[in-house]
């Protein structure tokens, strides 16, 4: 009698977790092909011809570009290095040191020979006192603003009310840009006539690529597997994920790492919010949820191509940081914007991209886990249970390697950023090994984050940057 | 019935993988293709430069240049497009322009009917940057096509703008453009046939308005001014704005008087764009009102005042003046600002 029940809710908990990944496979699918056609469309597009006619409407656009930095001495130099050499007519960089303890200050001080100046700064959000400006004496168009300790979102805010120019973009101390990028994000705005309020480019790893003075010399793959899976993982999520999204105007993410945004929806939303350790995600949603509490027909969107080259963690220690920290940050915007979610008055944000995002990435790992849990309990009490096992796994397969190496397949098909044939098989063939180790790490990773918030714990670490230039 | 799952999600999943396998076969043979094929290109690139460079730059006739297959197609196209934007000189635009009609006319002839989105696109680009007036025709068939997308079409209109087509008004009659859209095809006509657009302003609808007086503004055209000034008296709200920011870019007017009371507007865009326009006349009868709009607290108000004051020969003078005695620190900063202007 026991056992019969025993039976029943294992049976019932298998049932469940399969079809949970079934209809989580069928929604990838869909997003999958929308972003096939999309890409597809623009194969071999000659893109740099497609932004000379907007050069005088890029001069009336101007953009303030504001790189937050805690602690980067090894990479500050050489990103508004990059900065510097963008292909953008009208721009200003302000770097906002956020008390920084080591030299980040002094070295760009010294580089960019920055004297003080004394400006007056609209305080249009609160935020923590700023110490000292400073202006290049060789760049008119390069500020530097000292201020005390206050975190990225707080840093970000400081930029927001010292910027002048009408958009701004956030951009992380430590990535390298394409030189056209800025034209490439720019163009939805500036096409659409400002319906498009904010934009956010594709994000790729840098590491395994020679980088120098600021100028990606040669794309590369880096040698350690731990990279080259983040690289597969980014693809999945900016070439499916986000292509998708985008084109129903249901995106809640732009990366923090790149992304420009109309600053007076910004300041309306209220700036960045600075105890979340999310605070891309947050702003997001936030001005969605301003959107259509106002009634006001704009759009924010994703444009694959634009690419920013960033940095990711290589070991072990420094990645689960991350995984935990981002899963918090998610749960974090969803929780406190958790009233949209099936709110008639938010349309598809409230009907498609919350419940998304509530099911799909929030609950998705915690689900996944308890499978990998399952699937180690029914081997080892053999019988039915091996076959429960292997259903689960198959479907795992799916889930997870399949729509990797589809990823993979569709970049080589769409974008081909890599150059050596060999790149792109070493990828596909890393892919596929992604449900047997990759994928429940991070998986094991991100519950770890969710118990972290349980229990209450709310330290995140820094990341410590070896720096990816020469 | 589980083993019957267990089967079939095998059969998929096995399926799929071959699927992405064959596909990855596909791409990694269609990758190495490329790579051989851009190897040529650059080689037969480098091979031609010097001579196409002297059959642009010294008129000297070629012989031997072929372009009948894929590969020197593509290398011609990149060595134009590379020179097309260095040249400077009308005769070389001219003998570029022949060289592309002669070499790649038949290439884009056919891209245009490519069922490719994007070979059309860049067929279009192409066209237009090498001018190829030779290819007319087809743009115009292009035009009247069905399912063209809303990006070809702006395109196509671009290029007949750049040929100075006589149907493109009629063309734009039909269709509903942004104002931006409007613009870009403009900025390209001659002024014959931009008169044509000055003539019906009345009869236009407010997008393409704006985009006629911007285009006067953009091109400071001087000829247009009792014009953009009759609309500045005529017209109300954003079209009056934008006429009397045509006239601050010209730098003309007949008569300054009526435009001192704009420096009051309530609007702070007038006020700012009032500013602009005694800056650009330099109308010394103005510097005191510039001054009060240095304490403007609106910022881009402030940011023009200071701009306008900087553009009058004693204006570091007045500016220096307005950083030392004022109590306003926005207007301080802002008179700082333009004084350390371009250091």
């Amino acid at each position: 009698m026991l056992n019969v029940q025993w039976l029943d809710i294992v049976s019932v908990f298998a049932w469940f977790i399969a079809v949970y990944m079934v209809i989580v496979i069928i929604f990838y699918s869909v997003i999958l092909t929308i972003s096939m056609l999309q890409l597809r469309k623009e194969y071999q597009l000659d893109r740099i011809q497609a932004y000379e006619d907007y050069m005088d409407e890029f001069y009336t656009r101007p953009v303030s570009i504001i790189v937050p930095a805690y602690n980067e001495e090894v990479g500050i130099i050489q990103s508004v290095r990059s900065l510097l050499s963008v292909n953008y007519p009208t721009f200003e960089i302000i770097v906002v040191n956020d008390g920084s303890k080591d030299q980040t200050l002094e070295k760009m001080i010294d580089q960019y020979e920055m004297k003080e100046i004394s400006k007056v700064v609209r305080k249009q959000i609160n935020t923590k006192p700023i110490k000292t400006i400073y202006q290049s004496t060789i760049l008119s168009n390069l500020f530097l603003v000292d201020k005390e300790n206050g975190g990225k979102a707080d840093a970000l805010n400081v930029g927001l009310n010292f910027s002048h120019y009408p958009y701004f973009c956030s951009l992380d101390g430590d990535s390298v840009l394409e030189p056209d990028a800025f034209l490439k994000v720019m163009k939805p705005i500036i096409d659409s006539n400002e319906e498009v309020i904010a934009s956010g480019g594709s994000v790729r790893i840098a590491n395994g690529c020679e980088i120098k003075n600021g100028h990606i010399l040669k794309i590369g793959l880096s040698n350690n597997p731990l990279v080259i899976m983040q690289i597969i993982e980014y693809l999945r999520a900016f070439l499916m994920g986000r292509i998708g999204l985008s084109r129903h105007n249901l995106l809640l993410i732009i990366s923090g790492a790149f992304g420009v945004f109309s600053k007076h929806w910004t300041i309306e939303a209220g700036g960045y919010k600075t105890d979340t350790v999310g605070e891309d995600m947050e702003l997001v949603v936030r001005i969605h949820r301003l959107l259509k509490e106002k009634k006001v027909n704009k759009k924010i969107v994703y444009v694959p191509d634009p690419v920013c080259w960033t940095e990711v963690p290589e070991d072990m220690t420094i990645l689960r940081r991350q995984r935990r920290r981002w899963h918090r940050g998610l749960f974090e915007s969803l929780w406190t914007h958790r009233g949209l979610t099936f709110n008639p008055k938010y349309g598809s944000i409230g009907f498609i991209s919350f419940p998304y995002f509530w099911v799909v990435e929030f609950l998705g790992p915690i689900i996944e886990f308890l499978g990998y849990i399952f699937m180690v309990l029914c081997l080892f009490l053999g019988g039915v249970y091996i076959e429960f096992a292997i259903i689960l796994f198959l479907l795992s397969c799916l889930y997870g390697s399949l729509f990797s190496m589809a990823a993979v397949l569709l970049e080589e098909w769409s974008l081909t950023k890599y150059p050596k044939v060999t790149d792109i098989v070493k990828l596909f063939l890393y892919s596929l090994t992604e449900t047997i180790w990759y994928r429940p790490m991070t998986v094991f990773w991100r519950c770890e984050g969710v118990w972290q918030m349980l229990v209450g714990d709310t330290s995140w670490g820094e990341m410590k940057r070896k720096g990816v230039s020469k | 019935m589980i083993n019957q799952d267990i089967l079939f999600l095998s059969i998929l999943t096995l399926s799929l993988m071959c699927l992405l396998f064959l596909l990855l076969l596909y791409l990694t043979i269609r990758k190495a293709k490329e790579i051989k094929k851009r190897r040529e290109i650059v080689s037969y690139k480098s091979k031609i430069n010097a001579q196409i460079f002297s059959v642009i730059a010294e008129g000297e006739r070629y012989r031997g240049i072929g372009c009948e297959t894929a590969v020197k197609q593509k290398a011609m196209e990149e060595l134009l497009s590379r020179y097309v934007k260095i040249l400077e000189g009308e005769e070389e635009k001219k003998r570029l322009s022949d060289l592309a009609s002669d070499c790649l006319q038949g290439y884009y002839r056919k891209r245009l009917k490519s069922k490719k989105w994007s070979h059309r696109m860049n067929a279009l680009y192409h066209i237009e940057d090498f001018h190829m007036i030779k290819l007319l025709d087809e743009v115009v068939i292009l035009s009247k096509k069905k399912n063209l997308t809303h990006q070809e079409f702006i395109h196509v209109l671009r290029i007949l703008a750049t040929f100075q087509y006589n149907g493109l008004k009629e063309l734009l009659h039909y269709h509903d453009l942004s104002e931006y859209e409007y613009r870009s095809i403009l900025m390209r006509l001659n002024h014959d046939l931009f008169d044509q657009f000055v003539l019906s302003f009345h009869k236009s609808t407010p997008p393409l308005q704006f985009a006629i007086l911007d285009v006067i503004s953009l091109k400071k055209a001087l000829e247009y001014r009792f014009f953009t000034e009759n609309i500045f008296r005529s017209y109300k709200s954003e079209i009056r704005l934008r006429a009397l920011k045509a006239l601050a870019e010209i730098g003309y007017v007949s008569n300054i008087e009526p435009y001192f009371q704009l420096l009051y507007s309530s609007s702070w865009q007038e006020r700012m764009v009032a500013a602009k326009l005694i800056g650009s006349i330099k109308e010394e009868k103005g510097i005191p009102r510039l001054i009060e709009l240095l304490h403007d607290q609106i910022w881009w108000v402030r940011q023009q005042a200071g701009q306008s004051i900087s553009q009058f020969p004693n204006g570091k003078a007045i500016l220096q003046s307005v950083l030392e005695t004022s109590k306003d620190t926005f207007a301080r900063d802002m008179a700082w600002d333009w004084l350390h202007k371009g250091v």
